[in-house]
């Protein structure tokens, strides 16, 4: 390491506060880069998977009225 | 424009490179071992500038910034490319995958503009003595990430998907002229910021003990930038395609059934 010490290495001479600051927010904001749209993948993959439960209901229900129809 | 499209039988990929569930599919292949590779050159990148490369002799430890601002400010650029180029396909061929691909760019181009220009800042500082001095290339670049945002507001002001692509594509097209300003503004204007370190027509002017750890950041920023825009297009994906039958047959064979 060019540095002497860990100590050393997060105070740079004086420096440490504006590369460590630096280096803090890029990554923060680019962890929110891949999270975000993950984040908005899952809840729009469950709102598919609603959809069709619900349309399989619908479809389950129009059977029954149609069977009690036929039955009568 | 059919003679483009019976041009040859190369032309497949391009149609089917036109195709939302192809690039869902084969781009969802890709995923994991991009996100890998970009992981592993962010690390040993950032490792390596931060803790091994050697201090520059005129600005000290401060210099080790340049590891993440000159990565952010090359794909903040580039990523303009893509996205006024993707708008440009989906203009004349009418492929709205390349509308997607552009809508998707503008987001992740507005955040790497702002960590050019954050970090940037924070350099400026122990450097300069400043924060912020309304120089040409800092104006530029805060110019770049106003056409982001401009980009990403279009997409939301009109109701129809379609009119609110064109548009976007054009503000897209029309700011390309702003990226040779940002790239030429240390050279026509008396700025403060330091000119370019590393050129495609020369050597770079710097240490390679310095720049080896800067050129596996800048490898390891496109890939971030592919993994981001992968992901940020797929959803875009679904979100338009939710209602088709590939995307119930997918969320189907997810949960098992």
């Amino acid at each position: 390491m060019y540095f002497e010490n860990v100590a050393a290495l997060i105070n740079m001479d004086g420096h440490g506060v504006y590369v460590w600051a630096s280096v803090a927010v890029t990554l923060a904001v680019m962890l929110w880069l891949v999270i975000a749209p993950l984040i908005s993948q899952r809840r729009l993959l469950k709102e598919v998977s609603r959809d069709i439960q619900r349309q399989q209901d619908r479809e389950l229900a129009a059977q029954k009225v149609s069977n009690q129809e036929e039955s009568h | 424009m059919n003679w483009l499209s019976n041009w040859s039988p190369s032309w497949q990929w391009f149609h089917r490179l036109g195709s939302p569930r192809w690039f869902y599919q084969t781009t969802g292949r890709w995923l994991p071992w991009l996100s890998l590779l970009a992981l592993a050159l962010l690390g040993t990148g950032l490792v390596w500038g931060l803790g091994f490369a050697p201090q520059d002799a005129k600005q000290g430890n401060s210099f080790r910034i340049i590891y993440i601002h000159v990565p952010a400010a090359f794909l903040a650029q580039s990523g303009y490319f893509i996205m006024a180029i993707a708008g440009a396909i989906g203009l004349i061929w009418k492929m709205k995958m390349s509308f997607m691909v552009m809508k998707a760019a503008a987001p992740i181009g507005a955040v790497l503009t702002f960590v050019a220009l954050f970090t940037g800042a924070v350099w400026g500082k122990p450097t300069w003595g400043a924060y912020w001095v309304w120089d040409a290339r800092i104006t530029s670049m805060l110019i770049l990430l106003f056409l982001y945002a401009g980009v990403m507001a279009l997409q939301y002001a009109y109701h129809s998907v379609d009119a609110a692509s064109k548009a976007s594509a054009i503000l897209a097209l029309v700011g390309t002229v702003n990226i040779p300003i940002i790239n030429k503004s240390v050279d026509w204007w008396y700025t403060l910021h330091q000119p370019a370190t590393i050129k495609l027509t020369s050597a770079p002017s710097m240490h390679m003990d310095m720049f080896m750890p800067l050129l596996v950041m800048i490898i390891g920023f496109y890939l971030f930038y592919a993994v981001a825009l992968i992901l940020h297009t797929r959803n875009e994906i679904l979100r338009r395609e939710r209602k088709t039958s590939w995307v119930r047959e997918l969320v189907n064979a997810k949960a098992g059934l």
